[in-house]
């Protein structure tokens, strides 16, 4: 069935916010929502509502709305106010839950063992479990080299389109992958002497 | 860490992770996009009634400040107006050496 609906002016919609247009606030927050919403849940941090997350960054892009000069797509500068938000929250979390064998679930725990003293793929019965085991694992890491590391392997992008969304320039995205990168090699081998102990 | 090696633990976990799909709905819920946008402007309208404020709150003070001021030196300014009107009075033409010198040459 094709879409019926007209495409989204964005331009026109920018210029009515900016008159005051409370409409086009409301317009512009639905169209712009899924974007946001998918940055947020992706780098939620702890105990943070989702809902309260995307708030604060539309407020935030509402703020700042009259110094955006076009340089960057609105969809990029955007998503820029949303990563900067999420990793400000992540640093605000006093203390990272350190990482113990002990605290994982008895699904997780079998997957690590697995993928740490066998070669074989993860089942896919067993995703969930890995699932959260990267999250775990990625709350180890500083909440800048967190982003780099989940938008590079989770959701496989390019360091060109980090650069974009980050506003990072591509040489520090490749310093904060290599450190963070160290940090699991670490955070493995310490996991792999616990298991034998 | 060679991420592209394929047996590698970590490249193998986000492996599987990345077949978790995330079915969420991703559209704004009901009453959202008109709770921020009412908020966003309700910010901007108290950021601009606060400086409305401030600066009435600032013409008060500046007016009360020239009352105060003009109350402390009365006498000075009272006394410097006598002193001028003294003046005009005993000499006729006050300080103004034209008037003076027309004065003489009439006289």
């Amino acid at each position: 069935m094709p879409d019926d609906d007209p495409p989204f002016d964005l331009a026109g919609c920018l210029e009515r916010v900016r008159q005051q247009d409370q409409l086009a606030a409301r317009d512009l927050v639905d169209h712009l929502y899924p974007l946001v919403i998918r940055i947020v849940r992706s780098h939620l941090p702890r105990r943070v509502p989702e809902e309260d997350l995307s708030q604060e960054i539309f407020l935030k892009m509402f703020t700042r709305i009259a110094q955006y000069q076009g340089a960057v797509p609105f969809s990029h500068w955007v998503s820029r106010i949303a990563v900067t938000t999420c990793i400000d929250h992540l640093r605000a979390q006093k203390r990272r839950p350190e990482f113990r064998m002990a605290d994982l679930s008895e699904t997780e725990a079998e997957v690590l063992g697995n993928v740490m003293t066998s070669e074989t793929d993860v089942p896919v019965n067993d995703a969930m479990a890995a699932h959260e085991l990267v999250h775990k694992l990625l709350d180890q890491l500083k909440p800048d080299d967190q982003l780099v590391i989940r938008l590079l392997d989770l959701e496989q992008k390019t360091i060109a389109e980090i650069a974009a969304q980050t506003g990072w320039n591509q040489s520090l995205i490749k310093v904060r992958a290599f450190r963070a990168r160290r940090k699991l090699q670490k955070l493995f081998q310490d996991l792999q002497k616990q298991e034998r102990s | 860490m060679n991420r592209n090696d394929p047996n590698h633990p970590w490249a193998r976990l986000t492996a599987a992770a990345r077949t978790v799909t995330d079915d969420r709905d991703t559209a704004a819920p009901y009453g959202f996009a008109t709770r921020v946008s009412a908020l966003a402007f309700a910010a901007e309208r108290r950021q601009a009634s606060l400086l409305e404020r401030f600066s009435l709150r600032a013409l008060g003070i500046a007016c009360l400040l020239t009352i105060g001021t003009v109350a402390a030196n009365y006498s000075v300014v009272s006394n410097l107006f006598n002193n001028e009107e003294t003046s005009l009075v005993t000499t006729g033409t006050g300080d103004d050496p034209v008037a003076e010198l027309v004065d003489v040459a009439s006289s």
